[in-house]
């Protein structure tokens, strides 16, 4: 039914972006993390994820993020957010990941907080 | 004996029209100069009819007759020769190619053009120049003619370059229209091919073919085992820089002015096709034109292929392909199914029962198409050129021919759907344009599939729910009964509003379709579609309407389910005006329908222009009535995504802010995703009910389940999940969960109005929030 729901990754300064599209449910929640896992097993330790484009996100969808969350902590990685809507930041706060993962306005901001240079 | 003249082509050719494809010049060039060593390679040059193929020769011929040889070296001679002068006797063309030969080396050599063409006298000045054999090969000629062998003179006329070149010079074949040499009177296809063998095999001589039909010859190349020997090289449009140049260079001459911003686009428009960038600016000299925007050319283009020279120059070549009447009329409609409709196709079969005609007379239009160059065979794959002055050509062709429009229609409907393609227009009638729009896409989308009925008819869906409420909208169709198989849609195209004098049959959109995918007379089906500009649609619009239906029925002679009738409504529609549209068989829908509909297929809903600020309250509900709407949802992935949706368009009727709406889908999908998980599934629905009033929008998700569990189950807490109420609760300002004995339901409300009072908890606590550390640990 949401046939505009997808992910597109790319690889900028040692970073994996995950850009979300449409709907962030279960389906994409789960090739995130699947696109995550198999990055933290190449070696990349830092993840952003961009929700430029997200445009709707349901709580099993956020379940997963917060379980890449966790899967990044456990590899000692870095992790940040960029380009959350006000709802999104709303029920990412309520949900508790806002705690855990840091987000900022843009991508490029994102990137420099990674690479360590705040 | 008296001989044709030389042929047109080259007379006509004109070096200095001639822009672009640098790459194959030198490419070939430098190929035809290695003869000059002894070393020749074959090439076969192909496209569509009209690309330039024929020009590619000459300006190769003009080349290579000005380039100089090295030292002591023999000069390329180029013998340009084109076969499609329907000399289909064998002893007509060897005449005609010797006569051919020896004019153009006489030429070549320096010889001022003899004024008789007089073989004999040819020969003799010929041999003044070094040249001998002449006599011998015109002698056996004459044999092979008075005993009336074909084969054998084309042999003897063929091989004579070859035995008279030497120290001087070496032959340079440029062979156009070579598909042609397959039709010779009484010779097998691939004769020709025989004949030129050896030569071809010996490897010393430089050979370029030319035709517009690969296929074939690569066919008969294949036969005689030289498909191997030959390099393809496929010529297609100009690029944008070198057909800007042609522009520049054909308006100096014309002395018609373009502005320079216009040309790359009209050299997209016309595909780079010099031939119809020359037509195109000779059209706008002839008429006089001034060209001072785009929208003045799309409309001389429209004018030209409906009525000009672009037009007379495909007629005449469907005229010249086809001369039986109903067979053009076949090939024409083939034709434009494929290219207008991107009907996709890429068999024989397919492509013969798309004709609807015998296996024989489809064939034999195949075989036409191909032989002209408007169709590919490769391993039984049909590929087609996509030329976009052919595929408008076709367009009229078809409306014109099958649809009866007038000429001046079709040209306004070329217009506009390349206007409406290339420039969205903005604002004055956006709303309107943007429905059109969206149906038009919608009609596209209807191929072959079926759509519930209800989804459409409004006037059924008033009926189904008693009259209640201003909308109700069901997704998911308890029965088969109500779901109707579309016709294939074949053709969607703009209508035209009504102007005094205009066309009777005005409608904002008419689409064709042909049932059970039969592509006949008898099978077609039109749909008119009509979007309602009032707000409030009355009897009187559906009357009007009704009326012009009745019209075109009766024009196109159309039995009653021939002809499908659709009005969009605008916002509402008298009570009145849905019994009267039920009672004509018209189905009436409400853009929210649209919008499902866009859902439902999938597609992106179009862009949307930036809704002006209303005025709050404005369009909200007078005070004290409240609108109830009501959806029902099949238990599916991602239906969810279809209730948001109409809590957006709920929304927009009271002019919510964008945080608000933003806040109650995310209610409602997580409302929903929780009756789908926790709903006994015994209907697999679940149903929803929104109620607008002027200070709240309340929402009811009901599922026929036992209720939430409050607990968390083990796979639950494993997936993190379990607080879908938790976020409902702080997305919303009041919720409340019923659970009864059919089911439970969660009701949700949301003050409007922005009360400074209660703003949302979630805002409250962003203050708190906001200190929390973040980042990495």
């Amino acid at each position: 039914m949401s046939p505009h729901t997808t992910i597109r990754i790319r690889e900028e300064r040692d970073t994996l972006v995950v850009c979300v599209g449409g709907y962030l449910n279960s389906q994409l929640g789960e090739e995130i993390e699947k696109v995550v896992r198999a990055t933290l097993g190449d070696g990349t330790r830092r993840i952003l994820i961009n929700f430029e484009d997200t445009r709707l996100v349901n709580s099993i969808g956020i379940s997963f993020v917060i379980g890449i969350v966790e899967k990044v902590m456990e590899r000692e990685g870095r992790m940040a957010f960029c380009a959350l809507s006000r709802i999104n930041r709303d029920l990412f706060r309520v949900t508790g990941l806002e705690k855990y993962v840091r987000s900022f306005e843009t991508e490029s901001e994102a990137l420099d907080y990674l690479a360590g240079k705040e | 004996m008296r001989l044709f003249g030389t042929m047109g082509a080259d007379a006509s050719f004109r070096e200095e029209d001639f822009f672009g494809r640098e790459e194959e010049l030198s490419a070939l060039t430098r190929a035809a100069l290695e003869g000059s060593r002894g070393i020749g390679s074959s090439f076969m040059i192909y496209g569509p009819p009209n690309i330039g193929k024929t020009s590619l020769l000459l300006k190769l011929a003009k080349v290579l007759g000005g380039s100089a040889a090295g030292e002591g070296l023999p000069r390329p001679f180029p013998l340009y020769f084109s076969f499609s002068q329907i000399l289909s006797h064998p002893l007509a063309l060897s005449q005609h190619f010797l006569q051919e030969f020896l004019s153009q080396l006489l030429r070549f050599l320096g010889d001022e053009r003899p004024s008789s063409f007089d073989p004999a006298a040819m020969c003799d000045r010929l041999a003044s120049f070094g040249v001998t054999g002449c006599r011998e090969i015109l002698a056996a000629h004459d044999r092979c003619t008075a005993e009336g062998d074909g084969l054998s003179a084309l042999v003897n006329a063929l091989s004579f370059p070859f035995s008279a070149s030497g120290e001087l010079f070496y032959p340079v074949f440029l062979f156009d229209d070579f598909q042609y040499t397959g039709k010779l009177q009484a010779v097998p296809e691939g004769a020709m091919l025989s004949i030129l063998r050896p030569y071809i095999k010996s490897g010393r001589f430089p050979m370029f073919l030319s035709g517009s039909s690969p296929g074939r010859v690569t066919a008969a190349l294949k036969r005689e085992g030289l498909f191997g020997t030959f390099q393809m090289i496929e010529v297609g449009g100009l690029s944008t820089t070198s057909s800007v140049r042609l522009w520049g260079h054909l308006c100096e001459r014309r002395r018609v002015e373009i502005p320079a911003s216009l040309l790359p686009r009209a050299s997209e428009r016309l595909g780079g096709i010099p031939t119809y960038q020359r037509m195109l600016v000779e059209e706008i000299f002839f008429r006089g034109a001034k060209v001072p925007d785009a929208v003045t050319l799309e409309n001389l283009y429209a004018v030209s292929v409906t009525e000009g020279k672009l037009n007379r120059y495909w007629r005449e070549f469907f005229e010249n392909t086809f001369p039986d009447r109903v067979q053009r009329g076949r090939a024409i409609r083939f034709l434009k199914r494929i290219l207008c409709d991107r009907f996709p196709l890429d068999t024989m079969e397919g492509a013969i029962s798309l004709m609807g005609t015998t296996d024989a007379e489809g064939e034999a239009i195949l075989s036409a198409l191909e032989f002209k160059g408007l169709l590919k065979v490769d391993l039984d794959q049909l590929m087609f050129p996509g030329d976009p002055v052919l595929a408008d050509f076709l367009y009229w062709a078809f409306e014109r021919g099958v649809l009866g429009k007038g000429t001046s229609q079709v040209a306004a409907a070329i217009v506009q759907a390349r206007l409406s393609r290339t420039a969205p227009e903005p604002g004055q009638g956006g709303d309107h344009a943007r429905r059109v729009a969206v149906v038009k896409e919608l009609m596209r989308k209807w191929d072959l599939r079926e759509v519930p009925l209800l989804l459409l008819d409004f006037g059924m869906f008033r009926e189904k729910f008693g009259g209640k409420g201003l909308l109700e909208v069901v997704i998911g169709m308890e029965r088969e009964a109500v779901r109707v198989r579309l016709p294939k849609v074949s053709s969607v195209s703009t209508g035209y509003r009504a102007s005094r004098g205009g066309p009777r049959f005005d409608f904002d959109l008419v689409a064709y379709g042909f049932l059970d995918s039969d592509f006949s007379e008898e099978n077609l089906v039109i749909w008119a579609v009509d979007a309602a500009v009032e707000k409030n649609l009355g009897a009187r619009a559906v009357e009007h309407f009704e009326n012009r239906c009745r019209l075109l029925a009766l024009e196109k002679m159309l039995p009653h389910d021939r002809l499908r009738k659709w009005m969009l409504i605008n916002e509402t529609a008298d009570p009145a005006a849905v019994d009267l549209a039920s009672r004509y068989g018209i189905h009436l829908s409400h853009p929210t329908q649209l919008r499902l509909f866009l859902n439902l297929f999938g597609l992106e809903e179009l862009e949307r222009e930036p809704e002006p600020a209303r005025s709050p309250g404005s369009e909200a509900p007078p005070a004290g009535k409240t609108l109830e709407y009501e959806l029902v949802l099949p238990i599916k992935a991602d239906s969810e995504v279809v209730a948001a949706r109409v809590a957006e368009e709920v929304a927009a009727f009271a002019s919510v802010d964008a945080d608000t709406v933003d806040r109650i889908k995310m209610a409602i999908i997580e409302a929903c995703i929780n009756a789908f998980e926790h709903s006994a599934s015994e209907s697999g629905k679940v149903r929803l009910r929104y109620l607008l009033s002027p200070d709240k929008i309340e929402l009811f998700v009901q599922d026929d389940g036992k209720g939430f569990r409050s607990g968390k189950t083990p796979e639950e807490s494993k997936k993190n999940r379990g607080w879908g109420l938790k976020l409902i609760r702080e997305l919303v300002d009041d919720v409340e969960v019923i659970t009864g004995p059919d089911g439970t339901v969660v009701h949700m409300m949301m003050h409007l109005g922005g009360d400074p009072a209660n703003p949302g908890s979630v805002q409250q606590e962003q203050e708190e929030g906001g200190s929390a550390s973040p980042g990495e640990r």
